[in-house]
């Protein structure tokens, strides 16, 4: 199997899924499932039996890392201790692609590491872009390979930002030269939290740093006010949007993450299914876009 | 304000230390209420449902309100040095070692005993070392499995529940193991078992050498009668997988 591509519809590995996903009477059933998701911090020296379920996946679906702690913008000293450790799960389980979200989670200074586990806004100025830039190269560099950037969910707008998101997050793929992790409902969540046209944010990315996507459900507090829960189904304008994504840009791997509230397997397959249907219908990226459609993994 | 830092980074420091402390911090100038409430709400809960989800028995035993206090002061105290998501208990245990705060005496051994069993689940595979399975036990030095733990505790931690909380000191020994299905078992230790363990685990005693000590230790009339409880415990141990073997 060829890891370092992956394609078509994928799901994120949750422990209380495995079992269903292993079993013998399932395979029809997961058929559209062509790679699956794991978060490093889960499942770095996680155990034996961990680690025997690694090895059943890994035999048979491409991997892919999506990181939660790294603390892109943290103002704590990157953890190279941290990346050492990822760099020889990603070497052990042969796993090519690493993204991590623009966000931070720590906030020690001076010495220690205060960790906060969870994703924080980053305050979009431009020594925050140089800063996270420096860092996303530092990681890159560490690790021998380029790395991906999520789109982060955000609530609350600093009054020190000097740009928008979308102007943000182009700055900090520009200057670390890294690669697009596009989530579709953060852009969704971001543009009913802070009240922007979200086609016209799929319009301004770009498109040829993109190396696959995430799609999922959030909840509603109140009108304004969406969480990115991932603990509920995909709504129908956050489908509409991959679907224009799709539309701008060609079909890119798009893989369905769900954390909380996670419904029987068959449940879950049908917005894995959803996905497929949709990719099947769309255009090829390879058709879409001239050139350069597919960026080098490794530097 | 720390003139060192970037002006991104100062506001990210009022935005965190608000965060963890709720009710002593304001939020940071120019931040909507409503929206910060959201962050205060999420990384508190999420912490509070990490460290929940390993110590069920501690949480139901202090109540939850006096719960709810604890992980509130775990998140303003306690800086967390791990990115691990199953390490956050260790540092509630470590958060419980240096707190000022006043908590029931038996409730870091609790916490503790409840820790170890996520610990030894997240043992990596273990090779353990080669093992003689028909050696003789008692004349030959024991090999143990790695994945176990012997503990001893000032209070019957196995037993601790809402409706029985500790009133006296009760010294408590206990084996911690993962058998071979990746099972976590405990087994309830008497003081001389506990010992003759601890003993063999060195590997500088037969068992034979170690009953006879504890023997004379106990001053026994009857030293065979210890010799073969004693054997009689190893056997049983050989039978859980928790003595592999003999050194070969």
């Amino acid at each position: 199997m060829n890891r370092s591509q992956i394609h078509g519809a994928g799901l994120g590995l949750k422990r209380e899924l495995i079992p269903q996903i292993q079993s013998p009477h399932h395979q029809t059933l997961i058929s559209n499932i062509q790679f699956v998701e794991i978060a490093p911090e889960n499942w770095i020296d996680a155990g034996s039996k961990a680690s025997k379920q690694l090895d059943w996946f890994a035999a048979r679906y491409p991997i892919v890392c999506h990181g939660l702690c790294l603390s892109l913008g943290g103002i704590s000293p990157l953890n190279t201790d941290f990346l050492q450790q990822v760099k020889q799960f990603l070497s052990r389980y042969e796993i090519d692609i690493y993204t991590e979200h623009l966000s931070y989670c720590t906030d020690a200074y001076q010495g220690k590491q205060g960790y906060l586990y969870d994703l924080l806004p980053i305050p979009f100025t431009e020594e925050a872009v140089h800063y996270v830039a420096q860092r996303i190269r530092q990681t890159q560099d560490l690790l021998g390979r380029r790395i991906g950037i999520e789109n982060a969910s955000y609530y609350a707008a600093a009054p020190i930002s000097e740009m928008s998101e979308l102007a943000f997050l182009n700055a900090v793929l520009s200057e670390a030269d890294c690669l697009l992790h596009l989530d579709i409902n953060n852009i969704y969540v971001n543009s009913v939290n802070f009240n922007f046209d979200p086609q016209a944010f799929l319009r301004g990315i770009p498109q040829e740093r993109i190396i696959y996507s995430h799609i999922a459900g959030h909840y509603q507090q109140s009108p304004d006010l969406l969480i990115d829960t991932h603990g509920a189904n995909v709504i129908d304008p956050v489908w509409a949007l991959l679907k224009d994504a799709y539309d701008l840009f060609g079909v890119f791997p798009t893989l369905l993450e769900r954390d909380n509230n996670i419904p029987a397997l068959n449940i879950l397959m049908q917005e894995v299914d959803k996905i497929a249907d949709l990719q099947r219908q769309a255009i090829p990226r390879s058709s879409k876009a001239n050139t350069n459609t597919r960026t080098p993994l490794l530097i | 304000m720390n003139d060192a830092l970037l002006s991104f980074q100062q506001y990210q420091l009022a935005f965190t230390a608000r965060i963890r402390d709720a009710h002593g911090q304001p939020v940071p100038v120019g931040v909507a209420p409503e929206r910060m409430a959201v962050y205060d709400e999420i990384v508190f809960n999420n912490l509070l449902e990490s460290v929940s989800a390993c110590f069920p028995v501690a949480r139901k035993t202090i109540g939850k309100a006096t719960w709810l206090k604890l992980v509130q002061a775990f998140l303003k105290d306690h800086s967390a040095d791990t990115p691990l998501f199953r390490k956050i208990p260790e540092e509630f245990l470590a958060f419980l070692r240096q707190t000022k705060l006043t908590l029931p005496s038996y409730l870091e051994a609790l916490c503790h005993y409840e820790w170890i069993e996520l610990y030894l689940s997240a043992l990596p595979p273990l090779e353990n070392p080669v093992a003689d399975a028909q050696g003789d036990l008692a004349h030959c030095a024991l090999v143990f499995t790695q994945a176990m733990q012997l503990l001893s505790y000032d209070y019957a931690v196995h037993k601790i529940s809402p409706r029985h909380k500790p009133k006296r000191v009760e010294p408590t020994y206990l084996l911690v193991h993962r058998d071979v299905n990746d099972k976590i078992k405990f087994i309830e230790l008497n003081p001389m078992t506990f010992k003759l363990i601890t003993l063999l685990k060195s590997g500088e005693l037969t068992a034979e050498q170690a009953l006879t000590m504890l023997a004379d230790e106990l001053k026994h009339p009857q030293p065979q009668i210890i010799m073969q409880f004693g054997l009689g415990v190893l056997l049983d141990l050989q039978s859980q997988g928790i003595i592999l073997g003999t050194t070969s």
